[in-house]
């Protein structure tokens, strides 16, 4: 019921504790020194003092004096209610009020509302304190969010990834299997580790099934070249081919991911902080989000022809014999490339709460290359060999990695358009706040 | 008679604001049954609890304002083009200058019916759609000039808070079920803003009737506290959104009950009618100062006592200053400060600033060449050796003074009131409405009248005496959990008796049963005559009721029984006062 004397406007003439040093100020001093007023008489010797001070401070115009005591409130105002507000947050009451002429706080507030001193051109250009440093922006609060070492956290599944591509060749026969699947589950582990204390963490609504999807994926581009060539060959048998030097890649590229997500939602803030107006806020980032794209894609591309060289993709490649060497290890690299993107676009939505499209755009590859399998498997069926045709000419022309390169690459260019549209809006970028 | 009593970060919760009230409202009312809607403030509240409910409270429903329920829904293009038409027509309400009432209104309804009919407003107000639509609005010509200057961020957060005030829309508490707001007969919003939202909401969609009572102002505090650190841009349009929903919620009540003159002022301002208004004095327990106010016995005639929290705000330095000037005139007099600092290191420094003042100004001093001295400020805390409980601190003085500089409702002085003690207070905040004439008043930041009133106090043994019983008397009438609760028990039955729900009557079967009401309960029209138009036309009245003569009582904003209670409301009124000797400053320091 009280009111609340803080207020946040904050003016010399708030009530506090003094400033001086002792407990002795002027008026401890008049209250002893001022000799004893005869108490018949208070009235007089009071009036005085009173009409002089107010002759001196206040003259002809004492609003003006009450402005000057009260700038900074004055000055915050954003209506004359909040002048009112302020006034009556030090103490001012109706029966003040008329001192000043006026018949109360209200009708005061409106005067020197009207008189504060506007120059509006300054303040339009500048960003305001508070709007720069504004929580609204993803950046910031991702920054303020972001536990330390994240950046060297995100290395955490390259390095386990390229210690189980060193260590499972050493084992063989069924230790080999189970050593794959705990390597599996480490890099799996790392991973989740990375996308939930990092910058691509997802606050809001997620789809539980894009993490299949993910899954099926991954899996593809280890195994799924090797497993398609022998299906079109003519039997599943035995073990195929792997490509670890694409997982590895992928593995590592998450480093790069994680530090352009950062790079991503840093500039936007800064972008959002400045604009004027949507248009502009989406006129300024839409070339963010193209160049962080690319400088990824780059990043990744290089992992990608590293890795390929270190493991010898490209004989591993030739060895399972469809004879297109060049060829081969090009489209490796772009169904890796392709897939890597796919990924990193279809998180990025995830993060800034677009979760819906990509898991359909993910569900929509992995049905590709389930389709491309199918249809080569159903090729052996008595009279079904046409159904195998398409797939089989393509793998004949550019090699086995064309399915998922295709279903990958298209599914990026999808989301690349949906992300140029969504990312680009102000609204992605403000995060709920967070419960108190 | 059922009553919703609608609250925010209030009563059922152990951290809530005003719950002592609303506890003694629901208890003290208890032929009422009472289903309580409240929206709690943060999680840090909900895990704490609530205090004990009597079992009047049939029912307690709680939502949280401080997260959103994404309820996955998406809107069509017609939902979408819906929401649009609406949040447009809210925005611009918020972004104009001038009277926008009306279409507040209608936005406001516009957004709660979508809410009811589709739900996922808390999405979409956080939508590019929606931030867009702020932006237009904003850059409209017409637009509030702080709101042109909008940026992105700043618009953003208007629409990150405007969701988070708007949650209310989606709640599930409008049908006409049993346990929803639908099935009370009266909503009682224990403060304004967003907890009167749901109110307004049910009186939208079932026509409850609603009361509001407010202690505080919201929009005040919005002003003071809650923005503080938007840009003043966003500070302008959330302002501008807080003062038309206050407006929308004076407009819709049936009747506000404002708590004093000033929150009173605060509403008028905000376009209440005053005819809706009634002023109802918060409630204190009195028992416990029974003893101390009916004794009649002053131990310490000479002792003036302050009690409170400590703070610069209570301006004690003053209080010193004018204690060394009545220790001048009056050589026995003694000044007990009675009271814990307030949180914070400020209010401590300030304690030990006034500590350090006291002992300069006033040496110890003994009875005689052989006895120990004592200081004549003496500074406890209730709870301490000298101070057992509160009645006891009134109990130590002869006269109570309040020397502050802001004050809101001083309960201290209240309290002083029910001990009978006289009082010399400051002017300042409710202090004039709460003393009325029972006890001398003088200005702030005046030291010298404030001593002089404390002299001729202390000389006068009668008069203070006088002021004393007058002033309990005063609080007696005015400031007990007795008034406040029998207040309500009349507001409700009129309310009530004047502007029932009109359901429509169905059987056990839920089918609906014609002619359950009487045509004539329809009919609009007065009753009874007034006395003005029985003496213009006494040959009507003798027939009967004035038919369709007049406006209906219940079908507008403003039913028109109220206008012929306005008068009585006046608190100046209702006091007696028994020493109108001091009109306010007057004499003391301005003469």
């Amino acid at each position: 019921m009280n009111t609340n004397p803080a207020g946040g406007a904050t003016t010399s003439d708030a009530p506090s504790t003094p400033l001086s040093p002792g407990a002795w100020d002027t008026r401890s001093d008049e209250a002893l020194t001022e000799p004893v007023k005869a108490p018949g008489t208070p009235k007089a010797s009071q009036a005085s003092p009173a009409s002089r001070a107010a002759g001196r401070r206040a003259g002809a115009d004492p609003v003006k004096a009450l402005m000057h005591r009260y700038q900074a409130l004055c000055a915050r105002a954003v209506d004359p209610l909040d002048i009112a507000a302020g006034l009556e947050a030090h103490g001012m009451t109706d029966r003040t009020a008329a001192r000043f002429r006026h018949r109360d706080v209200f009708s005061l507030a409106e005067e020197m509302y009207a008189r504060v001193p506007r120059d509006s051109a300054p303040q339009a250009d500048a960003p305001s304190p508070a709007s720069a440093g504004a929580p609204a922006s993803a950046g910031s609060a991702a920054s303020a969010a972001l536990p330390g070492g994240w950046a060297a956290l995100a290395l955490v599944p390259g390095a386990v990834c390229a210690l189980a591509v060193t260590l499972v060749p050493l084992t063989s026969g069924q230790a080999r299997i189970s050593a794959a699947l705990v390597a599996a589950l480490a890099v799996a582990g790392a991973l989740r580790m990375v996308l939930r204390y990092g910058p691509l963490r997802a606050v809001g609504r997620t789809v539980p099934v894009t993490r299949l999807w993910v899954c099926w994926l991954l899996g593809y581009a280890l195994l799924g070249d090797g497993l398609l060539r022998a299906a079109l060959a003519g039997g599943a048998e035995g073990p195929w081919p792997t490509r670890p030097a694409a997982v590895l890649g992928l593995a590592l590229a998450v480093g790069p991911a994680v530090w352009c997500a950062r790079l991503f939602s840093a500039q936007a803030g800064r972008r959002l902080a400045v604009s004027r107006g949507l248009e502009d806020f989406a006129a300024a980032v839409w070339p963010l989000l193209i160049g962080v794209f690319l400088l990824f894609l780059a990043a990744l591309t290089g992992l990608l022809l590293l890795t390929g060289h270190l493991l010898g993709d490209g004989a591993g490649a030739a060895g399972a014999g469809a004879g297109t060497g060049a060829g081969g290890a090009g489209g490796a690299l772009a169904a890796a490339g392709a897939l890597g993107a796919l990924l990193l676009l279809a998180r990025l939505l995830t993060v800034y709460g677009f979760p819906g499209i990509p898991a359909a755009v993910l569900g929509g590859a992995c049905a590709a290359q389930a389709l491309a399998l199918a249809a080569a498997f159903a090729g052996h069926l008595p009279g079904c060999g046409f159904i195998a045709a398409p797939v089989d000419a393509a793998v004949r022309a550019w090699g086995a990695p064309v399915v998922p390169a295709v279903a990958c690459g298209a599914a990026a260019l999808a989301l690349l358009a949906y992300a140029a549209r969504t990312l680009t809006r102000a609204s992605a970028h403000a995060r709920p706040e967070t419960t108190r | 008679m059922r009553i919703g009593l609608l609250t925010e970060g209030g009563y059922p919760y152990v951290t809530g604001e005003a719950r002592l009230w609303c506890d003694r409202l629901v208890r003290g009312l208890e032929q009422h049954a009472f289903d309580v809607f409240a929206l709690s403030r943060s999680a840090r509240q909900e895990e704490q609890g609530w205090i004990e409910l009597p079992p009047q409270v049939h029912r307690v429903r709680t939502a949280p304002l401080w997260t959103a329920e994404d309820d996955g829904v998406v809107y069509g293009r017609r939902g979408r083009r819906r929401f649009a038409q609406h949040f447009g027509e809210l925005a611009t309400a918020i972004c104009s200058a001038g009277d926008q009432a009306d279409r507040f209104a209608y936005a406001l309804y516009g957004l709660a019916d979508l809410a009811r009919d589709e739900g996922g407003l808390p999405v979409a107000l956080r939508s590019e759609l929606a931030v867009r639509t702020l932006e237009r609005a904003c850059r409209a010509p017409g637009a509030l000039r702080t709101g042109r200057q909008a940026r992105v961020p700043d618009l953003l957060a208007v629409a990150g808070l405007l969701e988070r005030a708007l949650r209310p829309l989606s709640l599930d508490w409008y049908e006409d079920a049993d346990g929803c707001l639908g099935a009370v007969d009266l909503c009682h919003a224990a403060s304004g803003g967003t907890a009167a939202l749901p109110g307004l909401l049910a009186q939208h969609f079932s026509g409850v009737p609603l009361l509001v009572t407010e202690y505080g102002v919201p929009l005040r505090a919005h002003y003071l506290g809650v923005s503080g650190e938007l840009s003043a841009p966003a500070r302008a349009l959330l302002a501008s959104f807080h003062g038309r929903l206050a407006t929308e919620v004076y407009r819709q009540a049936t009747l506000v009950t404002p708590g004093n003159t000033h929150a009173r002022r605060w509403q008028e301002r905000c376009g209440a009618d005053r005819a809706k208004l009634r002023t109802v004095y918060p409630g204190m327990a009195a028992a416990r100062f029974a003893d101390v106010g009916e004794s009649g016995v002053l131990d310490d005639a000479d002792t003036l006592v302050w009690v409170g929290r400590i703070e610069p705000a209570k301006d004690l330095i003053a209080l010193l200053h004018a204690f060394a000037e009545v220790r001048k005139q009056e050589p026995g007099a003694r000044l007990r400060i009675i009271g814990a600092p307030a949180e914070g290191p400020d209010a401590a420094a300030y304690l030990a600033h006034c500590r350090a003042l006291a002992a300069q100004l006033f040496p110890d001093e003994a009875d005689g060449a052989h006895a120990v001295g004592a200081n004549p400020v003496s500074f406890d805390e209730i709870g301490g050796p000298e101070v057992s409980e509160l009645a006891d601190a009134y109990a130590s003085g002869g006269i109570v003074v309040l020397s502050s500089v802001v004050e809101g409702f001083p309960i201290s002085l209240v309290e002083a009131m029910f001990c009978g003690r006289a009082t010399v207070s400051t002017d300042v905040g409710a202090v004039v409405e709460i003393i009325g004439g029972t006890g001398l008043v003088v200005p702030p930041r005046n030291p010298r009248a404030l001593a002089d009133s404390c002299v001729a106090l202390l000389r006068d043994p009668e008069r203070r005496a006088r002021l004393g019983a007058a002033a309990r008397a005063r609080a007696m009438e005015l400031f007990t959990v007795e008034q406040n609760i029998e207040a309500f028990r009349s507001i409700y039955l009129e309310i009530v008796s004047h502007c029932p729900v009109r359901r429509d009557a169905v059987d056990a079967a839920g089918a609906p049963l014609p002619f359950a009401h009487p045509a004539e309960s329809h009919v609009p029209g007065r009753w009874a005559a007034r006395a003005a138009t029985a003496a213009d036309v006494p040959s009507r009245v003798a027939n009967g009721p004035n038919w369709g003569a007049n406006r209906p009582s219940w079908g507008a904003n403003r039913p028109s029984w109220v206008v012929n209670a306005a008068d009585r409301v006046e608190p100046v009124e209702l006091a007696e006062p028994v020493e109108l000797a001091e009109p306010v400053g007057s004499g003391k320091a301005e003469a």
